[in-house]
């Protein structure tokens, strides 16, 4: 069986890309993209600590199964606003959107 | 044993009538726009005066048996009641203001109360995945609130930047719970405890970035430096009555599950996290104060104010002692009736004159003089003077942070408080010493009028005779300390 | 039958007169000002009830307690309590004697406003700004605006905000006395933030006049950072000793219950408030400014019983200080404020302003008489000063309404034209210079006494030097405004003598000027009820009772010193011009006084240089550094590449992401580091 160890790097690994994601993407979906990613780092952690350590009862994998549908429903309402921003200014790039500042 | 779904009457009440308030805006749509709001308010006033019949009350609500993911106590009777207190507010101030300026007015309201129904579960919570999704429900009510005004440029900014950096922060927040579950092997904030106060060395570096993420994300929802940033924008741009609600609903709720969680699961690593908070603490109170002497914009200044006094509340969480929850409680009333009459008035302000500049404050006291004592009465709270409710509240909170060895950081907050005086004072001037840009004196609608009247009253009531409040809370605070 | 511990009726009947002025004054017959001055005429009364109860079969009825549960939680507890002893007893007759006497003179002094520009008029009554708007205009084309030294000032006008004003001063009576009879620390704070929020609201009483509203932001701030030491030796005096309650935290530092160091420090935080209330220097640059505020408030706030309240609580607090060795830093403190002041009064041109400067130098010597370890001496000439100070400043106060202008340039003569003004007038200057027989003599020599006795010889010689400045100042006061001839005619042959309203507290002040002295000798004390006199009477427990005696010596030097000082002024305005040549001849020492030390352009820089730098610069940081510019390094290090730059600096949301991923990593980095 892989160690736990290795599904935990793969999830810091994952968040860490996500992280970065969000410091470097412009672009509105592409920065709720990242979200998404460091996301599923959760659930890589929460599933390995479940089936490593606890595996009865099945606390991770429930929590997992809510992180996955809240990040749905994030990123429907997400969307919706980067919609929004699209439609008053033809744009999804967030640089562009800076007129409450200081 | 089955859940004891009685113990969540002022949850149902709220979703039912949140529900009913769009059902009566979709089939009535000749109804005036600011209707809703006022049926809302009646809503949220009978989930309050049910929150009431649970004083005393002591039960958990067990989803299966032995995992308790609600407690419904005292601490929660006091906050359900602060929050529905709260949004009776909100609503009545948002009526007109709704009616002026934006469309759908029975989903404004409805959310209004599903917001309220958020926080309220955020403080029940005693499961980390519970906790975990009333805040969610909580934040997505705000960044619908926060972008409401669909066609304003500022408010669909605001809520972007809301909703995105929100995610984020939820993402660095679910990443900590996920290391504390890998760390204690459960989510139920006793067992969690449980697992702390027996477990071995070599876990403390897990657990300290568990907590350092977990600090983040609930830091990003007080608004706590430097998860603050979004917080001034937000402000800003949000619907008025809705800043109004970020400052209290949303940092109330958040501050409730910031200690509940601190104080019944962490407790036994308190030295893995106390300097962490204290040191943010420190950082906030002073950011915050310094950076509101340079704005101009009144909504601007009141969140960076607000950022002040998240610094204090920090003390409470920091101290994590019975007399710090209880502080806590009572500042953050005090601080709630004290917001509510700034922003209505500010309310009042803006729908009359459609700006938000402190500089279009000037010469209020001639046009407008009740609002401009009121004003006074609510900056002279915030700045923490004697026989306002600030008072009080504010020495609770840094008495509570000295007593708990936290003499520096009880030093720094009355330093920082003592700044804050100064740009309460630069609104006051603006408002007595500059003469009016617009001639005319006007007056405050009769509804509102009376609102502010019983929110200043609320104010000096607090800081005048604060026992009632302060045994509540103290016996509110108490239930978290029985162990 | 009111005994001692109904005390607590004291208060609460201004509060009372508070509260309906405050929301029905317009509705009032004469906007309510006889509510005013009976509420505090009631108090008045019952005050000599108390006095009366404490003297039946004295002193077993005192002190006077009784309190009242206020808030509880956990270990924390703060009563609603009062403690009625003899400093408390002697405080309250000076403070509803004083206030009684500036309520009724008000009633006078208050009606019309005067000295407003052109502008001011137009805003406070726009009804009638067509009326004088040509007769403005012309005058701001002249720039004769605010000029206060001209007589060609606007016309005077009905004051709008006469029943506010009534309201204020009855809030301030209750703030006051509540002060003074607080048997906590936590009680007797909020009382005196609430002072301060009356004197605040009284200086900037005329908010349309922009220096006004300046001078009582420049009150309420200065105050409050002598108030946040306060708090801080209040809270760290409650965490040694788990009590606010005055007594049983001086009981604990008598008895050694605190470690000395923390005593120390607490002691010194503690003292931070009397040195913002009291005006003792470096925190002193409020009071001269707060002469802004209408002359009633300067005597009543400003002279007589707000500022000596930093007094009062030392000499509450004095076994405290006295344990924490604290008295020698008071002593110097006080004489550095005492003299530094009264120099600075002999160059001030504006009639409030000399005397304000005056109230400084006083209020330093009365911290002296506590450095000197005597609570007696210090009361005394606390009581002594508020009759006479508060005689000066309302005696000023028809001099205004007489001439309106305070700048003593134009005046001179008025004795003639207003010869109950000036009577009073002079005698209240002769007490304050502390000529025999009149009440600051025997004060200041109970004061001289402690020094020489207490202090040593060097403190004693510089105390001599202080009464030699109270004397100079004192005749230059005098001689430029009621002696010698007019130096303006038109204001000379407009003047009159004030109304009765404003004439009575002048007679009775200055009567209470001669007569207040007297009860320190034994005789008069006896007659009075007072064994042994009043210096008897104020002993505070564990004090060495001292009795009085006259000591020729001391007062044979005392008085030769003042009238040494009044006849060096007297002899320099003799003649005309001697003065200014004299004061040419120096010029350096001469600016240096006349502006004051330069103590406010100072911390005018310190605002603009150092905390206003500091508040932008964390600004600038927020908007700049974070947004922008520290993006930078930190971008490029997470993106291995430096083109990428260009986006990190203008982007916003990711920026702010930035900063939330410092903060964490910033944690964990401390965490970390910490941990292994």
């Amino acid at each position: 069986m892989i160690p736990m160890e290795h599904v935990l790097i793969l999830g810091a690994a994952l968040f860490a890309i996500g992280m970065y994601g969000v410091l470097a993407r412009r672009n509105a979906v592409l920065i709720l993209l990242s979200v998404e990613l460091m996301l599923n780092a959760v659930n890589l952690n929460l599933i390995a600590f479940n089936v490593y350590l606890r595996p009865n009862p099945a606390t991770g994998m429930v929590f997992s199964v809510f992180v996955i549908v809240i990040a749905a429903a994030e990123a429907g309402l997400a969307l919706a606003i980067i919609l929004r921003l699209f439609r008053n200014r033809r744009t999804a790039n967030v640089d562009e959107a800076d007129l409450l500042k200081w | 044993m089955n859940p004891d779904y009685s113990l969540l009457i002022p949850e149902y009440i709220l979703a039912v009538w949140a529900a009913l308030v769009v059902a009566v805006d979709v089939m009535m749509p000749k109804l005036r726009r600011d209707v809703p709001a006022y049926l809302a308010a009646l809503g949220a006033l009978a989930a309050g005066i049910a929150s009431v019949l649970y004083i005393d009350v002591n039960k958990g609500f067990e989803a299966i048996p032995g995992v308790t993911i609600m407690h419904v106590d005292d601490y929660t009777t006091y906050m359900r009641v602060l929050l529905c207190g709260i949004a009776v507010f909100i609503l009545l101030m948002s009526a007109q203001f709704v009616r002026m300026r934006l469309s759908h007015a029975g989903e404004y309201s409805a959310i209004v109360l599903v917001a309220t129904l958020g926080g309220m579960l955020m403080v029940e919570g005693t499961e980390l995945i519970t906790s975990w999704i009333a805040l969610e429900l909580l934040s997505f009510c705000f960044y619908t609130l926060v972008s409401f005004a669909r066609r304003e440029l500022r408010s669909n900014e605001a809520g972007l930047k809301y909703m995105l950096l929100g995610a984020f922060s939820t993402a660095l927040f679910l990443y900590g719970l996920s290391l504390i579950y890998g760390v204690t092997g459960t989510t139920t904030y006793d067992g969690i405890a449980a697992a702390l106060s027996n477990r071995g060395e070599d876990l403390t570096l897990a657990l300290v970035v568990g907590f350092v993420f977990i600090i983040a994300g609930l830091g990003f929802k007080v608004a706590a430096v430097p998860f603050h940033m979004y917080t001034p924008d937000a402000y800003q741009g949000a619907p008025l009555p809705i800043t109004a609600m970020l400052s209290t609903t949303s940092k109330a709720a958040a501050f409730a599950l910031f200690f509940r969680l601190f104080t019944t699961a962490f407790l036994p690593a308190h030295e893995e996290w106390k300097w962490m908070i204290a040191l943010i603490a420190a950082v906030t109170m002073m950011w915050g104060n310094l950076v509101a002497l340079q704005q101009t914009n009144l909504r601007r200044l009141f969140a960076y104010s607000s950022i002040g006094q998240v610094g204090f509340m920090l003390i409470a969480v920091a101290a994590a002692t019975q007399d710090a929850g209880s502080s806590l409680l009572f500042h953050m009333a005090g601080y709630a009736v004290t917001n509510l009459a700034a922003f209505t008035i500010i309310v009042v302000f803006f729908n009359r004159e459609g700006s938000d500049e402190i500089a279009d404050l000037a010469g209020l006291a001639e046009r407008q003089p009740f609002l401009a004592l009121a004003m006074v009465t609510a900056l002279f709270s915030l700045a923490g003077m004697p026989l306002f409710a600030g008072f009080f509240t504010k020495f609770m909170l840094f008495v509570s942070g000295w007593d708990a060895g936290l003499e520096w950081l009880s030093g720094v907050a009355v330093v920082a408080s003592l700044i804050s005086l100064y740009y309460y004072l630069m609104v006051i001037r603006q408002m007595y010493v500059i003469a009016p840009r617009v001639p005319g004196r006007f007056r405050t609608p009769a509804l509102l009028w009376g609102v502010i009247a019983v929110l200043v009253v609320g104010v000096f009531f607090l800081g005048i005779w604060p026992a009632p409040l302060l045994d509540a809370a103290d016996t509110a605070a108490a239930f978290l300390f029985r162990a | 039958m009111i005994g001692v511990e109904h005390a607590w009726i004291i208060p609460a009947i201004p509060l009372g007169s508070f509260i309906i002025l405050a929301l029905l004054h317009n509705v009032l017959p004469r906007k309510g000002d006889w509510l005013g001055v009976l509420a505090i005429l009631t108090s008045f009364a019952l005050v000599w009830f108390v006095v009366a109860d404490a003297f039946t079969n004295y002193p077993d009825h005192l002190p006077g307690r009784e309190s009242l549960e206020w808030i509880e939680a956990g270990r924390f507890r703060v009563d609603l309590g009062i403690h009625v002893d003899e400093v408390a007893i002697v405080m309250l007759i000076v403070v509803t004697t004083v206030a009684l006497m500036v309520n009724i003179y008000s009633t006078g002094y208050m009606q019309e406003r005067h000295g407003l520009t052109a502008e001011e008029q137009r805003r406070l009554l726009p009804a009638t700004a067509a009326a004088h708007g040509g007769h403005g205009d012309t005058h701001g084309d002249a720039g004769h605006v605010e000029s206060s030294g001209h007589h060609e000032t606007a016309s005077a006008v009905p004051e709008p905000r006469y029943g506010w004003f009534f309201a204020v001063l009855s809030l301030f009576a209750f703030a006051m006395l509540t002060l003074v009879l607080a048997d906590n620390l936590l009680l007797m704070f909020a009382a005196w933030e609430l002072v301060g929020v009356c004197s605040f609201f009284l200086i900037g009483f005329y908010w349309e006049r922009r220096s006004a509203a300046e001078a009582a932001k420049k009150a309420f701030i200065t105050t409050r950072i002598g108030d946040v030491g306060m708090l801080i030796g209040i809270i760290m005096l409650w965490k040694a000793t788990g009590t606010f309650h005055i007594q049983t935290v001086l009981h604990a530092a008598e008895t050694g219950q605190i470690g000395h160091t923390y005593l120390v420090i607490s002691a010194l935080f503690l003292l931070m408030g009397p040195i913002g209330k009291s005006a003792q220097v470096p925190l002193h640059v409020w009071l001269p400014d707060a002469m802004e505020g209408p002359t009633p408030v300067s005597a009543l706030i400003h002279a007589a019983t707000m500022v000596v309240a930093g007094v009062y609580l030392v000499a509450r607090m004095l076994p405290l200080f006295e344990a924490a060795d604290l008295l020698r830093v008071i002593l110097t403190m006080g004489m550095i404020t005492a003299v530094f002041a009264s120099i600075v009064a002999l160059a001030q041109t504006d009639l409030k302003k000399v005397i304000a400067y005056s109230t400084l130098s006083n209020l330093g010597i009365m911290m002296v008489a506590l450095g000197a370890g005597s609570v007696t001496a210090a009361m005394f000439h606390l009581m002594t000063h508020a009759f006479f100070k508060a005689c000066l400043f309302l005696g000023a106060g028809s001099v205004i309404h007489a001439t309106h202008t305070q700048e003593m340039g134009p005046l001179g003569g008025l004795w003639k034209k207003m010869p109950i003004t000036g009577t009073t007038f002079i005698i209240a200057a002769l007490a304050n210079a502390g000529i025999i027989p009149l009440a600051g003599f025997w004060s200041k020599d109970e004061i001289l006494h402690s020094i020489d006795s207490h202090a040593g010889v060097v403190w004693f010689v510089i105390a001599l030097v202080w009464v030699v400045l109270s004397g100079m100042y004192t005749a230059r006061l005098v001689g430029y405004t009621f002696l010698g001839k007019p130096r303006d005619q038109h204001i000379y042959s407009h003047a009159h003598e004030s109304p009765f309203a404003m004439t009575l507290p002048l007679i009775i002040l200055g009567a209470l000027s001669i007569v207040a002295g007297f009860p320190i000798l034994h005789e008069v004390g006896n007659s009075l009820g007072l064994p042994g006199g009043i210096s008897e009477f104020l002993l505070t427990p564990g004090e060495h009772a001292e009795e009085f005696h006259f000591n020729v010596g001391l007062a044979t030097a005392g008085t030769l010193s003042a009238l040494l000082g009044m006849f060096i002024t007297g002899f320099l305005m003799a003649s005309p011009g001697r003065m200014a040549r004299f004061t040419a001849a120096i010029p350096g020492p001469y600016n240096l006084v006349k502006n004051k030390f330069y103590f406010d352009e100072m911390y005018q820089w310190l605002i603009d240089r150092v905390i206003l730098v500091v508040a932008y610069g964390v600004a600038w940081f927020d908007r700049h550094v974070v947004n922008d510019t520290g993006v930078d390094g930190f971008s490029s290090l997470l993106n291995y590449t430096g083109f990428r730059l260009k986006f990190a600096q203008t982007g916003k949301i990711p920026n702010y992401a930035l900063a939330i991923v410092i903060g964490v990593l910033t944690l964990a980095v401390i965490a970390f580091s910490t941990n292994s």
